[in-house]
Parts: structure tokens; C-alpha cells; sequence
């Protein structure tokens, strides 16, 4: 588990680093993979087929070489048995056999010494063997030859020889028979010898020849080694000592061939009514599997295809990645902030249409943000004008003013609590500069106003809130309230001479939050409304500033309405959307 | 001692400059407080100030338009404009038209010291005012015809009788004596009376306090509350309902 997690992040930390290559990387890397699958694939595709090829080849080649090698050993044992029948014809050697009592001796002496003289025509001659039927022998030898007489009486060893009747049978060193001292195998000929007149064996004849004959049968043959094997697959004579040669095991098939080793191969052969293995042994080199004319046209394909992988390569740098790096610089410039046109000059293609797109795209976005600029500059404008008019020290003034008439005259408590009326009404006034505050807020505020102005001007007026508990969190554009009230004050209340209502109310209905103001001042004529709302009366305090900022805040023209009767009552409400997902 | 009068709408403020200044060390005295420019065109026939004191910012009539009226009647009459920062181009008009000195606030009392002792030093130098000068006309149809103007004239906001003795060239204490002496009510009674009188009519006819303020001359609802509870022993809704 542990050891695939790790693979996986293996695996993703690669793709990872893909990923984060640039494009222009991303094709190199792409096409140095492509090349190497590539040659690869090629390669092993090549060398295969050319190896099938090649063994094919070999083993046809081989299996002539090699039955002319058998023929070449066939023709040697033929010597052989000839040399075998001249020795079991000689008079002498009969005599030998066929006397069983007396003079046994010079009987031996004559036959041993014809077939020392025969023998000595024969060239790789070991040793030869007379055995009498009771098992006794005469025999001439090159160096010392041990006989295993027991081994004569297992029916199964000389079964094989008596259906002969006459005919040779090959077996290494006798079938177990001899025992060379040097150790070396010999190949022994084993025939029975029958009596010329009455066809009954009276012996037998066997022998040894060294293993330098087998040699001899393929010396001719060059460009390759060739070795023999018994039926035991034990090596009988090589021409080069292998190590790989000396275990091997072979198929029953009378040809075949198998590899041996990483890069060998062996084809053997059977040879019929012998012991003997024949085998070839070749190494396999790429050069000899591949011949220069076949390298030629691998290496002309493999050019040819590097090549135009090269070409493909330089002509997406050229044509795509280069494009849309110059693209990506120029873009890059918006990152310092200007918005400028591209003006490259870039192939009329696919990035010819994403530059023609971004310049469109920019126009846009430069459009946007100047509409947003000038939404904001009227924001901020009409947020100034009422800071202003607040700021202004005229009420701050008149206000100390007064306060300080009642540190004078008034008690202490009413000293404190306009001071803190005045020091509260300037904090959530200025609101740490956000521009939002909440509607609980903005009425605070309106609440400490108009009870600082309650102290300028006396008792003239009484103001009621009315707000639904709900809406009190929401936040609305600040200082919205603030000049409606103000305006109410000034332009309704004080010029009545009575006292007079302000009533705020807050609710909701359908998805618009109503902010309302209420007087019951002097009201005002259509021509006085017509001034208010756009601003003629220089008087007023900041009202079209105000539904101004109303509109831009919330995109919408439709924020507000005044409505008022002469002398009876002015009513101004704000009209904002209410969100109330958000 | 020289008269003092403050014009402000403000009435704490007025108190203020009352109690901060030491008024009687420096030769003066405060006799007299008027909350609007309307109302001080009312009484300052009776008050005779010597030195305004006056607010820029009023309702009904500001501190500027009150000042052009106050010189073009009393020529002798020293004006102070009392101005926040903010509003200090709109009383640079005031030099122009006459007034004297303007005071920034919030009110510096050694500037209000030095302003006074300057103003104490004109008045110093200034002749004693004119001696009433007897004219030797038919004073019965004066006062006729002067009686007859103010019925024809109360809505004028600015009608006095400083304003009237002008019209008809009198001075106008002696105009205010022989009003007094021929018909038995001061000048002012008798024109607060034809103004109140029509207020009664007008109320009846269901208007608004500040509409009628207006129609007969006292454009400041608070001031012709003021004078027709005198007028009337009613506050003016109580007179309504009744």
C-alpha cells in the first residue's frame, strides 16, 4: 500500500514537473521521447526480425557443415571396420580363437603380432581387444588400457552387439568396457567374430580409437567451433575450451539448435548409429546480424526522422510557442498596470485571433474600469461633499459653543453627556473610513445628531424611530440617513415656528429595504422639490449628492422618492435592494 | 455706556457672549438679544444698540441681508459679523457694504476685547447723536397719513420706525413721540396690532402659523409666535383650536 502511495506521488511529481515545464519544453521533451521510443522500438524491431533471420541462416548453413563432418566421421569408423575386418579374417587371429587347449601361447604371440601390424597402417588406433568367448583376450595397446571384463556378462551390453552378427557397433570407451589411465574417453568399434564355416561367433574383436579422430573429421571446416558430445552429453573433443560447453543438455531432435550463454548459439546433430553428438557452436555479434547495408538505410531512417522531428519542433517554436511567448511578455506589461493595446504583429492565425481578442477584451476592461473610476469619483465625491458639510465647523463650533455655555451655567452631568453625545456622534460618523456601516449604526448617529442639535435649538422638535429589529444589521452606503434628517431639520422644522415630528422608519417590503424620513415642517412646493432633487437650492444639505451615491452603490436609478405637501409634511424615502441571501 | 446688542439664532450662544464678556469693564452693555434678523428689525427701534453683534448664519434673514437693512437705516450703528471659518468668503461681502469687523468663530474673547475697545474708541470720537429736531408741519395729517401707510405696508418685513420716520423725514425718536402723544399707542403697538389683527383674520381661515408670519410681515414664525401670544394671551395653535 505504503510503497503504491509512494508510487502514485512518484508518478504525480513527475506529472507535476511536466505540467510546470514551459510549452516550448514541454515539445522538446515531447520530441526527445518520441526519437528515443523511436530508435528504440526500431532497434528491437530490426534486430529481431534480423536475428530470426540470422538463426534461420546459421542453422541451414550449419546442418550441411555438419553432415559433411558426419560423413567425414562415418568415412573414419568405415577405416575403422575395414581395419577390423582384416584383423578378424587374418588366419592367425582365427587360429587363436578357435584353439582352446594346447600351444595357446605361440597361438597368441602369432595373432597379436598380425594385428600389431595392421594396426600400425591406421593412425589414431588405441588399443585392440581379441576376446574368446570365455572371455579370455589378447590385445596390443597404445599406453595402458584397463578391461571391466564384468561388465561382458550384463546380457543388455552384448545383446545389442550378437543381433549385429557381424555388423559394428560404436560405444565410448567400450560401453564401459575400458577405463583409459589417462582418463581420456576412446571410442571403442565392438563387433562379433564368427566362425567363417559354421557362422557361430567365437569372439569378439574391439577397438579403441583416441579421440583426435573425431578432430579430425572437422579441422577443415574454419570460422567455426565445432565439438562432439556422447549421447550422455559429456564433451568428448573440442577445439577451444568453453566453459559454457562443458553442461549442456540436449533436445531428443536429431538437428537442432539453442542458445547458450547471452548471446551464443549451439546447433547439434545427431549422427545416426553413432554415440556422437556433432555441434556448432557461434557467437552472435550485432555486426554479423546486421550487415553494413541494412546499417546504411537504419542510419539514413534514423537521420531522416530526427530530422524532420527537428523541423516539427522549430516550426512550433516558430509558428506557436515563440507567437505566444511575445504575446505573454506584451500581456505581462498589464501586470504593471497599463492597459495598453498589443501591437504586434503576429501570424494571422489562431494567435493572430487571441491578440485581436485580448485587444478587444482590453478595450472592454479599459472601458469597464474607466466606468468604475467615474461610478467611484462620484462615490467618493458626493461622500466628501457630505463629510464636508458635516465637518464643516459650523455645527462642530456652534455645538462647543453651546457646550460651553452649559459649563457655565448647566450642571456638570449635562456638560458630560453632551461631550459624549458629540465625541460618539464624530466616531461612528467617521466610521474608521469604511463605507459601509450598518443600519443600527447610521441611526445612532442620527440618534446623537439630532440630540446635539435638540440642545442648539431647544425643544422644537420630537423625533420617533420606527425600524424593524431585522433590518438593523444590514449594512447599507453610510451617511445616507444623516442629510435627510438634516435637511428635515432645517428645511421643515425649524422655518414652521411649532414643534414639530421627525419620525425614521426602517422596513422592509418585498425585496427593498425603505429608509424613511418624516417631517411634518413646512413642506415644501413642487418648484422647491424640483430644486431639492437636482440640487438648484444651494441650501440643501447634500440630497442629490446622496441619492447619487445611492444609485451608483447599487446600479439602480430608482432609489428614492420625495413627497410633500405645503405647510402639512415632507416625506423622503431611500430605496435600496435587499439581498437577503447574502 | 455704550448699548450692545447680539443677533443669533442660537440662544445659548447669545447667553454665552453674554456671561464671557466683562462687558461693564470695557464701557458696555448688553440690552438687548434678538434670535433672528426679523426679530431685531422689530424691536431695535426700542432697543437703540449702538454695536450688532451678529450671526452670518440665520434662518429667514441672514446675517448679510440683515446688515445691508441695519446701514442703509442706522448709519451710526457699529455692526460685528460673527462667522464660522467655512462661510468666511460670504462675510468678506460685509466690508463692502459697511460692516465694521468680523469675528471668526468659535468666539475669541481677547479678539472680542480688542474689537471693543477699537469700536469704544470710534464711538469716543463720533459727535453725540443729533438733537431731535422740531419740525413745524401739521403733525395731525402726518400721523394720518403715517397710519395709513403702515395699514397699507405691515407685510413688509423690514417696515420700522426708523424705516418709516425715513420715508416721511422725521428722526425718528421724535417721530416715536409724537406718534405716542397724537394717538395714544407707540409705534409699535399700533403696527404689531394691524399685523396681529390680520393674523386673527388669517387664522380663521385655517392657515399655517409660518404662512401668516409671512403674509404680515414677520417672516420669522418664532417671532410672530412670540408677538401674538402678547397680542393675543394665546400661543397661536391654542388660538387655532378654539
Amino acid at each position: 500500500m505504503r510503497k503504491n502511495i509512494r508510487m502514485i506521488k512518484k508518478h504525480s511529481k513527475w506529472k507535476q514537473w511536466f505540467l510546470e515545464l514551459k510549452l516550448k519544453q514541454k515539445v522538446r521533451y515531447l520530441f526527445l521521447l518520441i526519437i528515443s521510443i523511436y530508435l528504440i522500438v526500431f532497434f528491437i524491431l530490426y534486430s529481431v526480425i534480423i536475428k530470426k533471420n540470422m538463426l534461420n541462416y546459421t542453422l541451414e548453413n550449419n546442418w550441411n557443415t555438419m553432415i559433411s563432418i558426419s560423413n567425414n566421421l562415418n568415412a573414419e569408423l568405415n577405416t575403422i571396420s575395414h581395419m577390423s575386418q582384416l584383423i578378424m579374417n587374418n588366419k592367425d587371429v582365427i587360429s587363436y580363437l578357435k584353439n582352446t587347449e594346447k600351444q595357446e601361447l605361440r597361438y597368441a604371440h602369432n595373432a597379436v603380432s598380425v594385428i600389431h601390424d595392421i594396426t600400425n597402417v591406421f593412425n589414431n588406433i588405441s588399443s585392440v581387444f581379441i576376446f574368446k568367448n570365455d572371455k579370455t583376450y589378447i590385445n596390443v595397446s597404445n599406453g595402458i588400457t584397463k578391461v571391466n571384463e564384468d561388465i561382458m556378462l550384463q546380457s543388455g551390453w552384448y545383446k545389442e552387439i550378437k543381433d549385429r552378427s557381424g555388423g559394428y557397433v560404436i560405444r565410448i570407451n567400450g560401453g564401459g568396457l575400458f577405463t583409459t589411465l589417462q582418463g581420456k574417453p576412446v571410442i571403442t568399434l565392438l563387433r562379433v567374430i564368427n566362425d567363417l564355416e559354421t557362422q557361430k561367433p567365437i569372439g569378439m574383436i574391439a577397438i579403441n580409437v583416441s579421440t583426435y579422430m573425431l578432430e579430425q573429421t572437422y579441422k577443415d571446416v574454419n570460422n567455426k567451433y565445432f565439438c562432439y558430445y556422447d549421447n550422455k552429453s559429456n564433451l568428448l573433443s573440442s577445439k577451444v575450451a568453453i566453459e559454457e560447453l562443458q553442461n549442456v543438455q540436449f533436445g531428443k531432435e536429431q538437428f537442432n539448435q539453442k542458445t547458450i550463454g547471452n548471446n551464443a548459439i549451439l546447433s547439434y546433430y545427431r549422427i545416426p548409429n553413432t554415440p556422437f553428438i556433432i555441434t556448432a557452436y557461434e557467437k552472435l555479434s550485432f555486426g554479423k546480424v546486421m550487415s553494413e547495408e541494412t546499417g546504411k538505410i537504419l542510419f539514413i531512417v534514423t537521420f531522416i526522422t530526427i530530422l524532420s522531428l527537428i523541423f516539427i519542433s522549430l516550426f512550433i517554436s516558430r509558428y506557436i510557442t515563440t507567437p505566444i511567448e511575445r504575446l505573454v511578455q506584451s500581456m505581462d506589461s498589464v501586470k504593471t498596470g497599463w492597459l495598453r493595446r498589443l501591437s504586434l504583429s503576429l501570424p494571422n492565425d489562431e494567435i493572430g485571433d487571441l491578440k485581436d481578442s485580448y485587444n478587444e477584451m482590453l478595450v472592454e476592461i479599459n472601458s469597464l474600469i474607466n466606468k468604475l473610476l467615474e461610478k467611484e469619483k462620484v462615490i467618493q465625491k458626493a461622500e466628501l461633499e457630505v463629510l464636508q458639510e458635516q465637518m464643516k465647523p459650523h455645527f462642530l463650533y456652534n455645538t462647543l459653543e453651546t457646550i460651553e455655555y452649559l459649563a457655565l451655567t448647566g450642571s456638570k452631568e449635562s456638560v458630560y453627556d453632551a461631550l459624549h453625545t458629540l465625541g460618539n456622534f464624530y466616531r461612528k460618523f467617521l466610521s474608521k473610513g469604511s463605507k459601509e456601516i450598518s443600519i443600527a449604526t447610521e441611526i445612532s448617529i442620527v440618534k446623537d445628531y439630532l440630540k446635539l442639535q435638540k440642545l442648539r435649538y431647544g425643544d422644537i422638535f420630537e423625533d420617533i424611530y420606527e425600524v424593524e429589529k431585522e433590518l438593523l444589521e444590514i449594512y447599507i452606503p453610510k451617511l445616507i440617513l444623516q442629510p435627510l434628517v438634516e435637511n428635515s431639520l432645517y428645511h421643515g422644522i425649524r422655518l414652521k415656528g411649532e414643534k414639530g415630528i421627525i419620525k425614521i422608519s426602517v422596513y422592509s417590503k418585498e425585496d427593498y429595504i425603505y429608509i424613511e424620513v418624516y417631517d411634518n415642517g413646512i413642506g415644501m412646493s413642487e418648484e422647491k422639490l424640483e430644486k431639492i432633487i437636482h440640487e438648484e437650492d444651494h441650501k440643501s444639505f447634500g440630497i442629490k449628492g446622496t441619492m447619487e451615491r445611492i444609485k451608483y452603490y447599487y446600479n439602480q436609478e430608482d432609489v428614492f422618492k420625495i413627497s410633500s405637501k405645503e405647510g402639512e409634511y415632507t416625506k423622503i424615502y431611500i430605496k435600496i435592494p435587499w439581498n437577503r441571501g447574502i | 455706556m455704550y448699548r450692545v446688542m447680539i443677533i443669533d439664532d442660537e440662544k445659548m450662544l447669545r447667553n454665552l457672549l453674554k456671561i464671557t464678556i466683562k462687558w461693564d469693564a470695557l464701557g458696555f452693555q448688553v440690552v438687548g438679544e434678538a434670535a433672528s434678523g426679523i426679530e431685531a428689525i422689530n424691536i431695535m427701534d426700542e432697543i437703540k444698540p449702538d454695536i450688532v453683534f451678529v450671526d452670518i448664519r440665520m434662518p429667514f434673514m441672514d446675517g448679510i441681508e440683515f446688515s445691508r437693512f441695519a446701514i442703509r437705516q442706522y448709519p451710526r450703528l457699529k455692526i460685528v459679523i460673527l462667522t464660522a471659518h467655512d462661510d468666511f468668503e460670504y462675510a468678506r461681502q460685509c466690508v463692502g457694504i459697511g460692516v465694521c469687523e468680523y469675528l471668526l468663530k468659535p468666539i475669541d474673547r481677547v479678539a472680542i476685547n480688542e474689537i471693543l475697545i477699537k469700536l469704544k474708541k470710534q464711538l469716543d470720537e463720533e459727535s453725540p447723536e443729533d438733537t431731535e429736531i422740531e419740525i413745524d408741519i401739521e403733525e395731525n395729517s402726518v400721523i394720518r397719513k403715517i397710519k395709513k401707510y403702515l395699514i397699507n405696508h405691515y407685510a413688509d418685513p423690514e417696515l420700522n420706525l426708523t424705516s418709516v420716520a425715513m420715508k416721511f423725514g422725521f428722526n425718528a425718536s421724535y417721530l416715536s413721540r409724537i406718534f405716542k402723544e397724537r394717538t395714544g399707542t407707540s409705534f409699535v403697538d399700533f403696527l404689531n396690532g394691524c399685523r396681529m389683527e390680520r393674523a386673527i383674520s388669517l387664522a380663521k381661515e385655517d392657515k399655517y402659523m409660518y404662512q401668516i408670519a409671512k403674509k404680515v410681515g414677520i417672516p420669522d414664525p418664532n417671532y410672530f409666535g412670540k408677538c401674538f401670544k402678547k397680542y393675543t394671551g394665546k400661543t397661536y395653535s391654542d388660538f387655532i383650536k378654539k
